[in-house]
């Protein structure tokens, strides 16, 4: 009798148990905490330090709505911004970056408008400095007007070709050429055709950072016309996509992102098509293979891609955000398993995901995923974190260069008993997006021996050893 | 001319304008899809393309080309109704019994509208294939389905002259493999793991759409092609 009741208990118990598990999700919504969130047209969102506190903001660009710096106060996000530059709600923003390119340490910010689906726009894009206290767009001044991007375009990216701290931005135009701006005797110059990348295509998602080269090397997924890959070969670029089987010219690339597919300590790339299959392109043989399969390559209307560790378990998730279809997410396990989470929070069946980004923005030590909606209608911002126990681990990797600004397109790369894991400092990334300039580790169980290399932009590399975790520490160039 | 062949004629010159239109901007980038639309008459000479996938098939491989081309033709048709489809099209993912072993096979598969899918899944089997284009010899798994040559009921609306040499299949002008007709290509096909099997069932058009399809009687079968292909496909 007393063994049925036990039985019975068990059983009973071993159901609640398991339908509460089963009702779990890995995301919890935090969509409250944003202030004032209107429904409106968003496009790219960018992580950058917008006032100079040395904390991080989400800059979400708004397509005739005001683009807004959102910091996070007293449990709430709200907007700081009161500048009329920087807001700029006539304008139709909808690709952002962000960079140190007069090397004062601060960033300045990149918006790109866009007004026409493709070829000639109306306005010019901006070029943010926050100069005491003031927002100036360098594109207004006189001496930069001859430079303006007049071409429809998409994304943006920070390029430090040198290595030397002196970051450019590539700007993606969808139907003109291809532009390359960068700061010289206080004058913006378009150096692509100098470079030899001023080449007119449908630009969508492009990324930079340590794919071939050791240096910033530009990879950029286009439409209807074949991908980039652009290796730096003393800062001027060679493009190799055809030869390293990236190119891809049949798909029309969307969001696309940087990370360590295999934690083997270097980057693959993983780019998606609209509608077309989803790649996982890793390097072998001096060839990349595509090694995506179902459920992760069915083709999706898919604008954003994001890779990082949601969950602080030590492996990378990949959020993918789509358009009018929900979205999805995967854990990237070993021998470059993509396994399917199935989410309730952060799925959005009805959202018009047009950006997304992630960033710790509440200094908890689990990231925050802001994701941006518009394009066919009007939606509010969504925010979501991972919804996990409070005795996580974790490891945050902050490198800034010789000028003290993020080192954007350095790698961070973790070596422990268990992985050689390659971050990304976020140069831009994504669709239109840019993440925190933060390498974000959770720390796997049973991990030890943990240290941190950093290559940084010019390819010097610097190890450290860690004795603490649970924090971010700030690495900066010699 | 009759007044049929005149609309058929501006129809599909509409296609080739609009499909034309919306190519690549970049002048070296190949259009598959004018390509096939420039080549219907060849394929079709009675203009009937009712479940004519086999059709496109064979005429695609007559061609030399690569096998990424031959991936790209087989894109622009759906291989249960012969139509040509949009070139931007989104495929769909299914998996389909192989005729081999009876293991289940996850692909993409283009199709030009969603009841094709479910027919596609239930009436036809896929089977490994080998071929060598201009760049090599490749394996790629294709669609098949059995010799439908010796049905008394073989239906009306598809044209038996273009499949069939009396009860046997016409090599020459559809692909035949163990004496199974091809239909088309199944695009990035390999064996199922677990999640891509529950994906496909829980999906609404391959997962409950389907179930509802694939059990309706036969004389209920509406949308689509109706019951052409399944009658063509379907194994006595």
């Amino acid at each position: 009798m007393v063994i049925k009741y036990l039985l019975k208990f068990f059983l009973v118990l071993f159901f609640f148990v398991y339908h509460n598990h089963s009702k779990a999700d890995f995301f919890k919504d935090i969509t409250f905490q944003i202030e004032n969130n209107d429904f409106r047209l968003s496009y790219g969102i960018s992580v950058t330090d917008v006032n100079q506190d040395n904390k991080y903001e989400f800059v979400v660009t708004g397509f005739g709505f005001s683009n807004l710096a959102l910091t996070y106060q007293n449990g709430k996000i709200v907007n700081i911004n009161k500048n009329e530059i920087f807001d700029d709600a006539k304008r139709k923003t909808i690709g952002v970056a962000a960079c140190d390119i007069d090397q004062d340490g601060f960033e300045e910010i990149y918006f790109l408008n866009t007004d026409t689906y493709s070829g000639e726009k109306k306005y010019s894009d901006r070029l943010i400095d926050n100069n005491s206290d003031s927002f100036v767009d360098l594109f207004e001044k006189e001496i930069n007007k001859k430079n303006l991007n007049l071409t429809a375009g998409r994304s943006v990216v920070c390029v430090d070709r040198n290595g030397n701290g002196k970051y450019g931005i590539y700007v993606a135009n969808y139907g003109g050429p291809t532009r390359f701006y960068e700061l010289r005797t206080g004058q913006i110059l378009d150096l692509a055709e100098q470079l030899k990348i001023n080449k007119i295509t449908g630009g969508r998602a492009v990324v930079a950072g340590n794919i071939l080269s050791g240096k910033m090397d530009i990879f950029a997924a286009n439409e209807r016309g074949k991908n980039f890959l652009y290796y730096n070969s003393d800062g001027y670029f060679q493009d190799i996509a055809e030869d390293y089987k990236v190119d891809d010219q049949y798909e029309n690339g969307r969001g696309t992102t940087l990370t360590d597919i295999f934690y083997r300590g270097r980057l693959d790339i993983v780019t998606s098509n609209w509608n077309g299959y989803h790649r996982a392109f890793v390097l072998k043989d001096n060839k990349f293979k595509d090694i995506a399969t179902p459920t992760y390559n069915i083709p999706t209307r898919i604008r954003t891609v994001i890779s990082a560790d949601f969950d602080n378990d030590g492996y990378d998730e990949i959020f993918m955000n789509n358009i009018g279809e929900p979205n999805k997410l995967f854990k990237i396990k070993e021998n470059g398993f993509f396994e399917e989470i199935n989410i309730k929070n952060a799925y959005e069946a009805n959202g018009l995901g047009t950006g997304a980004a992630v960033a710790d923005i509440d200094d908890d030590g689990i990231l925050e995923l802001l994701i941006a909606h518009g394009e066919s209608g009007m939606q509010p911002l969504t925010m979501y974190k991972a919804d996990i126990k409070k005795d996580f681990k974790y490891l945050r990797i902050k490198p800034l260069n010789k000028f003290g600004a993020p080192a954007r397109g350095a790698t961070v790369i973790l070596k422990s008993n268990l992985r050689n894991h390659a971050k990304t400092i976020d140069a831009g990334s994504g669709y239109l997006c840019q993440m925190e300039p933060v390498a974000h580790y959770g720390i796997r169980d049973g991990e030890k021996n943990i240290s941190i290399k950093i290559i940084w932009t010019n390819g010097f590399t610097e190890t450290l050893n860690i004795n603490e975790l649970n924090k971010t520490i700030e690495v900066t160039q010699k | 001319m009759s007044l049929l062949k005149k609309i058929k004629k501006f129809i599909l010159f509409s296609l080739f304008i609009s499909f034309s239109m919306s190519q690549p901007t970049q002048a070296t980038q190949f259009n598959y899809y004018a390509d096939l639309v420039g080549d219907w008459s060849e394929i079709f000479p009675d203009q009937n393309r009712n479940a004519a996938g086999p059709k496109f098939f064979k005429h695609i491989l007559g061609k030399k080309i690569t096998f990424q081309d031959f991936l790209e033709y087989n894109k622009l048709y759906c291989a249960v109704s012969g139509s040509l489809i949009d070139p931007n099209n989104k495929p769909e993912f299914v998996y389909l019994n192989s005729v081999e072993n009876g293991e289940k096979i996850c692909g993409f598969y283009h199709r030009c509208c969603v009841p094709c899918s479910c027919d596609l899944m239930k009436y036809s089997k896929v089977k490994k294939m080998n071929y060598t284009f201009t760049d090599g010899e490749k394996e790629f798994f294709v669609l098949t389905i059995s010799n439908p040559c010796g049905k008394d009921d073989f239906p009306m609306e598809v044209n038996k002259n273009y499949f069939c040499n009396g009860k046997k299949l016409d090599a020459k002008q559809v692909y035949v493999l163990d004496d199974r007709l091809v239909i088309g290509l199944f695009h990035n096909a390999s064996k199922c793991n677990e999640q891509s099997i529950a994906a496909i069932d829980k999906h609404e058009i391959t997962g409950q759409y389907c179930a509802f399809r694939n059990t309706a009687p036969l004389e209920e079968v509406k949308g689509g092609m109706g019951d052409i292909f399944i009658r063509l496909a379907k194994e006595n």
